[in-house]
């Protein structure tokens, strides 16, 4: 069976104002369909420049990065866009939802996006549908301001699921919700795989980490798997 | 289909803002709809005034494109014109004579057909003739008559109906009508200032024109506006033959001079001119003096008017410049407040041109929405200035808004939203994915 994600011995140095910091080195990491990864790791560790790679906002500088089989290392931008609005859901820690758009509308935002077009109705059963599977359909004419965070998160987990992506990417996103609203979110990103969307998830949240598949720390730019339950 | 996708997003996504953005919108729309409305006025302005003018040049030299030819004179140039014209209803012909209508052999109060704000009887022992512009000149008078009521005026007798090449504005009654036999009672038209001379001044219904076989009783039919300056007064060519030598029309008895004949015809039309020259030239008639000229007004008038329309559409634009600095200004601003938004867009597929493209649909439908609300507005304010100006301004008369001032208008909306919108939309494209990432 082909992988979902092959990343093999991917490297990233960070150049900025000051001395260029290494903070990928050599990972490897395979993820295949129905699967959901934790990754683990203090901050600064690299976590989120991973997932930036994963996702196809930033590029590695070397090793290999095959999506379902196809190299797409060196992918250029434009290819890029398509692939991130066809393969990859997005969810991230603040949830982004547009204020002067109702919740239906910032889940549509997923649609149009240039890539395409599909009819008005088309669009409206999609976001519905996605807005159900997260179980806040009847909140699809809110505003974000008259939503919890819970519901806002939920909102941008239907936005991330409403192309049907082969991969949901989720950057902390339990971060700035509770305990008891952080595990319904966590709920409905798992509830993914369940149809064979793979799962990566970053998080600082042991007890969340310990839901998914498997459990990998990024320590020194490299992955490392986690043994399950241990607590840091 | 991938265009389409996108310019539909685009749309979607920049109506979106806009109506999330109304006050906005509307400050954008503000600076803007001043310039578009300079651009819109300048141009309704010069499209109205070279209408008049290209109005008020047809009235009295022929449409554009017509032709006019002079024919010299001459005993039998006349009758042989006349004759040929009958079997060319598309050629009109003009000949020129003067008649005064009231008491006979008096001196009318407008010696030689002059306008009336200038009519004088005392000329010295000379006696005046006056064009159709006013202009006039004196000649010797040996043995002037009484003064009496009576008023003088050029008479144009007409082969045909005219008004295809000079389209007189009927002002009251009808126009000469060419079906039927001549009337023994000669059917006048007058123009203006004649008909202004009559009302102003009661006099007998007798009318006498230079070497015709009898006075006759004329009777005025309608009342149109030539653009001319001396009363005068058009005739059916065979009512006035029926009572003068064509011989002796197109001549002056008083000064002996001749007049030539005006023919109006259209270009296709040359061949029986031709033909007419022919005749003439068979009938010993010098035709060396005949000449053609084209009518070409609009390009006389166009070179005048457009200096000052560049002028004036110069200052338009620095205002509309001013409107294009507001949408810049406004929009640079929105684009720092929506990093967010747009990083987040990218980070859902939308490519970087599309989100430029989101930056420039949205200052386009600000600029279309100013440039209808001026080109409206203008319209508008055409409207209300030809209903109270209109009957003592003949410029704003029935005045309709040119169209060529909507299209300027649109094109400066257009124009003022692509350029204000321009580095907004490259500074949107520009904005890094990652912003997502480190928020």
């Amino acid at each position: 069976m082909t992988a979902l994600i092959e990343l093999s011995g991917l490297s990233k140095t960070l150049t900025g104002q000051g001395e260029p910091r290494p903070i990928l080195s050599g990972v490897d990491l395979t993820v295949n369909a129905g699967d959901s990864v934790a990754i683990l790791g203090r901050s600064g560790s690299g976590k989120s420049t991973l997932l930036s790679v994963i996702g196809l906002f930033d590029r590695a500088d070397s090793g290999q990065y095959l999506l379902g089989g196809a190299d797409i290392t060196r992918v250029p931008e434009r290819r890029a866009a398509r692939l991130r609005s066809a393969e990859f859901g997005f969810v991230f820690q603040r949830f982004f939802l547009l204020k002067h758009l109702t919740a239906a509308q910032n889940v549509a935002m997923a649609l149009v996006n240039g890539q395409g077009w599909e009819s008005r109705r088309t669009r409206r059963a999609k976001v519905m549908a996605a807005l159900d599977r997260v179980g806040i359909a009847h909140l699809a004419k809110q505003r974000p301001p008259r939503m919890s965070g819970g519901e806002q998160q939920r909102v941008a987990i239907a936005r991330a699921l409403v192309r049907e992506p082969k991969v949901l990417l989720a950057d902390e996103p339990t971060g700035a919700l509770d305990t008891e609203t952080g595990a319904l979110v966590i709920d409905a990103l798992h509830s993914a795989t369940d149809r064979g969307c793979g799962l990566i998830l970053v998080t600082h949240d042991h007890a969340h980490a310990n839901r998914m598949h498997r459990v990998v720390r990024l320590t020194e730019g490299v992955l490392r798997a986690e043994p399950r339950g241990v607590a840091v | 289909m991938a265009l389409s996708g996108r310019f539909r997003s685009a749309l979607v996504i920049g109506g979106q803002s806009i109506r999330a953005r109304k006050l906005r919108t509307l400050l954008s729309m503000i600076s803007l709809f001043l310039g578009v409305l300079a651009v819109v006025a300048v141009q309704a302005g010069s499209e109205i005034a070279n209408r008049a003018l290209l109005a008020d040049i047809e009235l009295q030299q022929g449409k554009d494109g017509s032709l006019r030819a002079g024919l010299p004179p001459g005993p039998d140039t006349v009758a042989i014109t006349t004759d040929l014209l009958a079997d060319h209803p598309g050629i009109v012909g003009a000949t020129e004579t003067s008649a005064v209508i009231g008491e006979p052999g008096t001196t009318p109060i407008n010696p030689g057909a002059q306008p009336f704000k200038h009519a004088s009887r005392d000329q010295g022992g000379y006696a005046v003739r006056c064009d159709a512009n006013g202009m006039c000149t004196q000649v010797m008078d040996d043995s002037p008559a009484p003064p009496g009521e009576a008023i003088e005026v050029r008479l144009v007798g007409v082969t045909g109906d005219i008004r295809q090449f000079r389209p007189f504005p009927l002002k009251s009654g009808e126009w000469l009508s060419f079906d039927g036999e001549p009337s023994l009672s000669p059917r006048l038209v007058l123009n203006q200032e004649a008909a202004d001379g009559f009302a102003a001044h009661p006099v007998p219904a007798q009318m006498r024109v230079p070497g015709a076989s009898a006075d006759t009783t004329p009777r005025i039919t309608g009342v149109i506006d030539d653009g001319g300056y001396a009363p005068t007064a058009y005739i059916r060519a065979d009512e006035l033959f029926t009572w003068l030598n064509p011989a002796d029309a197109g001549s002056d008895p008083r000064t002996g001079q001749g007049t030539m004949m005006q023919l109006y015809l259209w270009p296709s039309d040359q061949p029986a001119l031709q033909t007419l020259t022919a005749r003439l030239s068979g009938a010993g008639v010098d035709v060396t003096h005949i000449y053609t000229s084209p009518v070409d007004s609009r390009d006389r008038i166009g070179s005048q008017l457009d200096v000052m329309r560049w002028i004036f559409l110069g200052m338009a634009a620095l205002v509309l410049l001013i409107g294009v600095a507001g949408i810049l200004n406004v929009g640079l601003a929105t684009v720092g407040e929506r990093v967010e938004e747009f990083a987040l867009r990218r980070a859902v597929g939308t490519p970087r041109v599309l989100l430029a493209g989101i930056v420039l649909a949205e200052t386009l439908i600000i600029g279309l929405l100013t440039a209808a609300a001026a080109v409206g507005a203008g319209a508008a304010a055409l409207e209300v200035a030809s209903t109270l100006f209109g009957p003592s301004e003949p410029l704003l008369a029935d005045v309709s808004f040119p169209w060529q001032a909507g299209v300027a208008g649109v094109v400066a909306g257009v124009a003022a939203g692509i350029l204000g919108g321009l580095l907004p939309a490259i500074r949107a494209a520009g904005i890094p994915i990652a912003t997502v990432m480190r928020a």
